[in-house]
């Protein structure tokens, strides 16, 4: 019981730190000056935030496959966010933004 | 070749079982969609050298490192009233090309402060968030890990 309480826990604490990156990313999309700096605050704490919920959610999976496939989740998250900030940095830079 | 079918196979393969839990019933669809998978991969991305996937594996931690540190400067930033920021760009030649040079541009996106956005003349354009921080200190390192991924051929 006190281990399902623990795991409780760190659930909702890791999810709400998840939840609190989210809205790092997005005050920073609409806060920062220009294109990059808004990329930057968008990719850094969006895949952080994400990382964190999938490690949350971790802790209430009943198995090592699902806690694979949360993993997997974060891991192709993680390349599509790298991928794609570089491609929209490229155009923006392409477009003349500064 | 052959080593680098085997090796994308076994990825995919891997990554086929993660997402159905190794149903029995779904193997014979992942045999296909593993090799229509490779098949694929080679095509879009050619085999220049061998990667090192274990050598991968021993970055791992200096990379989630890296991920809350840039996770946490960027929020930071954004919660405080000024968020200090000081934009600016520098280039960095780089003689890495194609996959190495998009995982670099990735990964750098994803460390504090660094943000690739293309490549000119084989220089990498990195955008850092600010200038005064001494971000860019960390490109040349990135840029020798991931060199030491690949062998090449």
């Amino acid at each position: 019981m006190t281990l399902d309480l623990l795991r409780l826990l760190l659930t909702i604490a890791l999810t709400g730190a998840g939840l609190v990156f989210y809205v790092a990313g997005t005050l920073g999309l609409l806060r920062f000056p220009d294109t990059f700096s808004r990329l930057h605050a968008l990719t850094k704490a969006d895949n952080l935030g994400l990382g964190l919920l999938a490690l949350g959610l971790a802790f209430q999976a009943p198995g090592w496959a699902e806690v694979a496939k949360l993993a997997l989740i974060w891991l192709l998250a993680l390349l599509a966010a790298g991928t794609v900030a570089q491609l929209v940095a490229r155009a923006a830079l392409g477009r003349g933004a500064r | 070749m052959l080593p680098a079918i085997l090796k994308r196979a076994g990825l995919f393969s891997a990554i086929w079982i993660m997402l159905t839990g190794a149903a029995p019933d779904a193997l014979a669809f992942g045999a296909a969609a593993v090799a229509a998978a490779v098949w694929l991969s080679l095509r879009l991305l050619p085999p220049v050298g061998t990667v090192r996937l274990l050598r991968m594996l021993a970055l791992v931690p200096g990379f989630l490192w890296g991920s809350l540190s840039g996770g946490l400067d960027v929020a930071r930033r954004a919660f405080r009233p000024r968020p200090g920021l000081r934009p600016g760009w520098v280039t960095f030649p780089t003689r890495l090309g194609g996959g190495a040079r998009a995982a670099l541009g990735g990964e750098l996106s994803l460390m504090p402060g660094t943000l690739a956005a293309g490549c000119s003349d084989g220089r990498l354009i990195v955008h850092v968030l600010d200038t005064g921080a001494g971000f860019d200190q960390a490109i040349a390192q990135e840029e020798r890990r991931i060199a030491s991924l690949s062998h090449r051929a």
